[in-house]
């Protein structure tokens, strides 16, 4: 057993290793050196814990540990890029699941010596503990399972669904009077009651969301994952577990913050209704020039690629879907090698997570460096000779730009109609998650390569040699 | 029935623009909708009757049935008195809708007309600025244009160049600009002096206004008095008190006699303009200089303008032209003509065309409906200084448009002295009732929260990913819960629960590294080689 202040002192420099861990991710050069302070912080923390525990049940420990590590090992060096929206989102759901554990044990297992006051803050700190972590996990898993597609991306909403979500959390809040109120024996009952209602409530919320919305939602239930930690961190005045699900906890909430800018929509409106449940507004059908889309054959856009000078990719969640990411940094290096100039523009919410879409392009080797951010890359599409859309949609729209009247009004756009030419790889003209018609697709400088994403670029690979 | 639009050809004298150009007929015509236009329309803004005629419209040589026929009326003007003595009011349909400008508050006579024919009238100079009505706000158009229009009338009527020129001869300096007002018109007369190579400087009396006229290349001429006085209630500037007003005048007397060009844009809708540039500021002036007044139609910034004239004072010319968007016909019509047809996004197609009241953009237009008064509109429920930072003290017409962002501060500055109050009161409470322990807690809790807050939002986006991962292996961190909990002489349950926590977590921490590391290693500059992905 070792001192207290050693421990706390050990625990400060773990905080501070994971602090530096998140600050390393501020660019790609400091980025691994980040990630490796961040092991060294948990092995310090696990060694801590370790001296602490005087008593320590080894074999209770050690197995664990070994079976999650081999699980945790196997599957992340074996998982795709694709699915890596899954893979974060079943992992925030085993923070919220430890989170009830500790919680249900530190329940059965009081430290000694609460009176008073203390024992009703420890008591409303299992029950919110295990409120938060319960909802974080039926979240969490019904957000792996409509990622991975086992369970069907469309929003499901049930009839009342506000009213029902009210009445569940009233239950919720009214069950915790009894519980935090008197020692009874009834109390793991009034518990187990809130750790159903709060993953129902979980399971309704995240059911009733989905498709593009997805990032949002694996975001926030980042953050949450994050608050159960601290909340836990509190249940064990533990300040490592406190600081760092407090880190967590601001960095999903800032993610989700950032995913909402990325659609112009507030946090409330993307949690308690979809675009796709909105009155469609006043649809701009007819109202632009429709006229008719133009639709282009494998040579005539290897053509217009080979005689431009600079070319902008702007990749959308199709692209993923279609695993068209090798495809497309093969055609980068062959236009490249042409002495074409070609970037990638990507749009905060493109894809299924934040930052999705630089993941499958770093997979396929694409360098980081000629990948822009949307303003950035905004900025330079007047001077573009061809914008070359594949798999994206709701986020290449002129009416979010200048149609007051369309439900992605203010969404910010990548301005891909500023180029000479646009060229749209798409299966067909039907309009994308937000169920909005795309003005886009009609017009004149604008040209239709209608296919499989991986199959056409595969053409124009083929072709351009 | 099918509805008919017409749009009768303009009879005010100097009026060289039109409500509806080829294309607004097109995009009718695809909605559904009949159009019937005067001949001889387009005229004035060189559109021949047969690209009305191909766009679809029936091109009628007889005005009155124009006005006749028509189910909604569409024109630049308020209805006038015909030369043939007839007033235009009258020649409306019984109960249709007409679509103009209309000057509401000077115009009493023409409304009661209006009002008896039992029409609809929305007014495109009553647009509320608000950022869905923006597409629609023909005041805004046309101040551009006429911002555009003023630099050139001054270019044609200066003796020098604009931009700085060198030439075997010697060279010339660049002229001196100088813009009152940097609303939609003044920012316009800027970027097109700066297009045009002048030197140029403005001065308006909203501070916010600084960066925009800075983004533009010119010169922000600054009070040396607080100016947080300057912007009142509702974006309307506060009563400027005669200190700042004996300010903004010592400023003026200071840089109007360096300047060669003077743009004045301070007008104030239905109200006389206010007197800016005093006789004695223009003799100040060098010979040869040029003051464009934009606000002469409603009296002038300048002492010494002339309402629609040109005219000279001690040497310098003063152009008080009031039809500057006339003098650009071809494209103010064709500005004009867009916001009509944006217009018609809020009233719909043939089959589903409705006044609808309910909207704010219309309500705010309507000056009549079905005959019945309708101005002003109610206020807006709550106006606040971020919506509408438009007329402003000393007085602009016009004004950039309300960015969204300003509506979100706007929210935001509701809502922060709530959430201000109520955490300082959660927090006394706290501090009352809470032991040491968790108040100690609470601070570590919140300090990391600014904390991760400061760092998160230094990650670039790209790695977005990754710090999701990453943020999922070190939350995993919960593993220390799980392993106090597994002592020697736990119960049973305790050490299952234990035991999961720490197996559940284990998963994280290793997998969420692993991911991470693999990840990380992927991303690769360029000429870094080719860094495979395990």
């Amino acid at each position: 057993m070792i001192p207290e202040s050693l421990a706390t002192v050990g625990y400060l420099f773990a905080a501070i290793l994971f602090i530096q861990a998140l600050a390393g991710l501020s660019n790609q050069e400091t980025a691994r050196r980040g990630n490796i302070y961040g092991i060294v912080g948990m092995v310090i923390a696990i060694a801590v814990t370790i001296g602490i525990v005087a008593d320590l049940a080894w074999a209770w420990a050690i197995g664990p540990v070994v079976a999650g590590a081999t699980i945790g090992v196997l599957w992340a060096s074996t998982v795709p890029m694709t699915s890596m929206p899954q893979m974060v989102a079943i992992l925030n759901s085993f923070v919220g699941l430890g989170a009830v554990f500790v919680s249900y044990s530190s329940f059965l297992d009081p430290p000694a010596g609460l009176t008073g006051v203390e024992q009703t803050i420890h008591d409303i700190e299992v029950y919110v503990d295990v409120t938060v972590g319960a909802l974080t996990f039926t979240g969490s898993v019904i957000a792996y399972g409509k990622l991975g597609g086992m369970i069907r991306s469309q929003p499901v909403l049930v009839p009342g669904r506000h009213l029902l979500n009210l009445v569940v959390l009233g239950v919720v809040v009214g069950a915790g009077v009894p519980f935090v109120g008197e020692m009874s024996a009834a109390n793991l009952m009034w518990l187990s009651l809130n750790a159903g209602l709060a993953g129902l409530l979980g399971l309704h919320m995240v059911m009733a969301i989905g498709g593009a919305d997805m990032p949002v939602v694996v975001s926030l239930l980042n953050s949450y994952s994050g608050w159960a930690a601290a909340a836990a961190g509190f249940l064990l005045s533990n300040d490592l577990l406190i600081i760092t699900g407090a880190l967590v906890g601001s960095s999903g909430a800032i993610l989700s913050y950032i995913m909402c800018r990325g659609m112009n929509r507030s946090l409330t409106n993307v949690i308690l209704g979809g675009w796709g449940t909105q009155a469609g507004g006043g649809s701009s059908e007819g109202g632009e020039d429709q006229g008719d889309a133009t639709s282009v054959e494998t040579d005539e856009v290897v053509q217009a690629l080979r005689g431009a000078e600079r070319v902008v990719i702007v990749p959308g969640y199709g692209m993923a879907v279609a695993g068209a990411q090798h495809a497309v940094s093969r055609l980068t290096d062959k236009l490249r090698d042409a002495g074409v100039e070609v970037r990638f523009a990507i749009h905060p919410v493109a894809g299924r997570m934040p930052g999705h879409m630089n993941v499958l392009l770093a997979e396929a080797d694409v360098p980081y460096d000629i990948v822009d951010e949307l303003e950035v890359a905004n900025r330079s599409l007047g001077e573009t000779d061809v914008a070359l859309v594949v798999g994206a949609n709701d986020i290449v729209n002129p009416d979010a730009v200048d149609d007051p009247s369309t439900p992605i009004y203010g969404m910010p756009q990548i301005e891909v109609w500023n180029a000479k030419r646009v060229v749209i790889v798409k299966r067909s003209l039907s309009p994308g998650y937000a169920g909005v018609p795309n003005p886009l697709f009609y017009r004149d400088n604008t040209w239709m390569y209608f296919g499989d994403a991986t199959d056409r670029v595969e053409d124009l690979l083929a072709a351009i040699d | 029935m099918v509805m008919r639009i017409g749009v009768p050809a303009e009879t005010a004298p100097g009026e060289r623009r039109v409500a509806a150009t080829p294309r607004t007929v097109d995009l009718w015509i695809r909605d559904g909708f009949e159009v019937s236009v005067e001949s001889g329309l387009g005229d004035g803004a060189d559109i021949p009757d047969e690209a009305y005629r191909e766009a679809g419209a029936d091109v009628i040589d007889d005005a009155e049935s124009v006005w006749a026929d028509a189910d909604i009326l569409v024109k630049v003007r308020a209805p006038r008195q015909r030369s043939d003595g007839r007033h235009e009011a009258g020649l409306l349909a019984e109960g249709a809708v007409l679509i103009s400008l209309i000057d509401p508050a000077r115009n009493e006579d023409l409304i009661d007309m209006l009002a008896e024919r039992g029409a609809t009238v929305l007014a495109l100079d009553q647009v509320p600025r608000i950022t869905r009505a923006q597409s629609v706000d023909v005041l805004s158009s046309m101040a551009s244009i006429a911002g555009y229009r003023a630099v050139i009338e001054a270019a044609s009527h200066y003796g020098r160049f604009f931009g700085a020129r060198s030439t075997a001869a010697g060279s010339s300096p660049p002229a001196e600009v100088m813009v009152i007002g940097a609303g939609v018109a003044g920012l316009a007369a800027i970027a097109t002096a700066r297009e045009l190579g002048a030197q140029v400087k403005a001065f308006d009396v909203r501070p916010t206004v600084e960066t925009e006229v800075e983004s533009l290349g010119a010169r922000f001429l600054e009070l040396d008095i607080p100016r947080e006085g300057a912007e009142g209630e509702g974006g309307y500037a506060a009563e400027m008190d005669d200190a700042f007003i004996e300010k903004e005048m010592e400023l003026f007397r200071r840089e109007v006699p360096e300047t060669d060009i003077v743009i004045t844009t301070a007008a104030i809708p239905g109200k006389a303009a206010p007197t800016l540039v005093t006789n004695e500021m223009v003799a100040s002036m060098r010979p040869g200089s040029v003051i464009v007044d934009l606000a002469a139609e409603t009296g002038g910034n300048c002492e010494a303008t002339e309402s629609g004239e040109a005219s000279e004072f001690e040497g310098v010319q003063i152009l008080g032209f009031t039809d500057l968007t006339s003098r650009l016909p071809t494209q103010a019509s064709d500005y004009f003509g867009r916001n009509v047809s944006n217009l018609f996004r809020f009233l719909g197609d043939a089959d589903g065309f409705e006044v609808d009241a309910e909207d704010e953009v219309i309500r705010g237009m309507m000056v009549l409906e079905r005959g019945q008064d309708r101005w002003p509109p109610p206020e807006p429920a709550a106006p606040s200084p971020s919506d509408e930072p438009s007329e402003s003290a000393a007085e602009q017409a016009e004004t950039s448009a309300p960015a969204p962002a300003a509506q979100q501060e706007d929210r935001t500055g509701l809502a922060l002295p709530v959430a201000i109050a109520s955490a300082v009161a959660l927090l006394v409470l706290i501090g009352l009732y809470a032991p040491a322990s968790f108040v100690q807690h609470l601070t570590v809790f919140v300090l990391a929260c600014f904390v991760g807050w400061r760092v998160i939002w230094d990650v670039t986006s790209s790695l977005h990913t990754p710090l999701m991962s990453v943020t999922n292996a070190i939350s995993g961190i919960i593993i220390v819960g799980g392993i106090i909990q597994v002592t020697q002489g736990a119960s049973w349950a305790t050490l299952l629960l234990g035991a999961a926590a720490v197996f559940v977590a284990s998963i994280n921490i290793f997998g969420g590294f692993w991911v991470t590391q693999r990840m990380l290693g992927m991303f690769r500059a360029e000429g870094s080689g080719k860094g495979g992905g395990q």
